[in-house]
């Protein structure tokens, strides 16, 4: 069964929220900042099951050494907040595999 | 017949629902099949407001609409922009779908309504009708019907 964002963060308590209720400006800052590396994805990438809302280039985080991502998390009424996750490391690859640039950093 | 999709954002604004209800009469009214996409909060006030479904007859909710969403699913986005998340949530819409789009955009604060313009301007070539509005969904109104006179033929 694949991954589910949704249903992660209603049922685990192992992921960090780096800022929330946030602009997306301020949360693509925060994971730019916070990340060893950067990648980036087009609006509407599929990333942990979930659509990944925002501006183009949207930055995902990868710690590859400590298996974690960190991604924009969107919602209307809320705005964006940044979550920082554990992922299986095949999780890391499809990210790499739809990013639309080399890594950043 | 071609499909229209209009994506609403959070319904804190005053002005969303009475817009909405209005452009989806329009465009149905025009010839165009409507579908609305909101979240479930919005989706209450629009079924209040039309309790026989006479302005939206096509409803789906927002989440599963992203999730499920394709090119070329919508020939026309309509989208109303009134919040950072709803730019973000308007830019990729239009980037999935590819489509004709148009973004009504309003704030009641000038510099935050520019910022929504200049955020939309730069990541797509949607047609942009805006106002500073909050209560008051007249100016809107009118640019809109301005603006979908090139859909009329």
């Amino acid at each position: 069964m694949s991954f589910c964002l949704e249903i992660y963060l209603q049922q685990s308590d192992d992921y960090e929220i780096l800022i929330s209720k946030s602009g997306f400006k301020e949360a693509k800052s925060v994971i730019e900042t916070h990340s060893p590396k950067v990648l980036y994805v087009k609006p509407g990438a599929k990333v942990l099951g979930a659509r990944i809302i925002g501006i183009p280039p949207i930055p995902i985080g990868i710690d590859e050494s400590k298996s974690r991502i960190t991604l924009p998390y969107t919602k209307p009424c809320h705005g964006t907040s940044v979550v920082d996750l554990p992922v299986e490391k095949e999780e890391i690859d499809k990210v790499k595999a739809i990013s639309v640039n080399p890594l950043k950093k | 017949m071609k499909k229209v999709l209009i994506l609403l954002g959070c319904p804190e604004s005053p002005s969303q629902t009475p817009l909405a209800l209005y452009t989806s009469h329009k465009l149905t009214k025009m010839g165009y099949d409507v579908t609305v996409a909101s979240t479930p909060s919005a989706a209450k006030l629009l079924e209040v407001s039309d309790t026989e479904e006479f302005y939206v007859q096509q409803k789906v909710d927002l989440e599963k609409c992203l999730e499920d969403l394709e090119e070329k699913d919508y020939d026309i986005l309509v989208g109303f922009v009134h919040k950072d998340a709803a730019v973000s949530y308007f830019v990729t819409f239009y980037h999935i779908l590819n489509a004709r789009s148009f973004a009504i955009v309003f704030e009641k604060d000038a510099d935050i309504l520019e910022k929504f313009l200049s955020d939309l301007k730069e990541n797509t070539d949607a047609t942009l009708i805006s106002a500073r509005a909050y209560h008051n969904p007249t100016p809107l109104r009118v640019k809109i019907d301005r603006a979908f006179k090139e859909l009329e033929d």
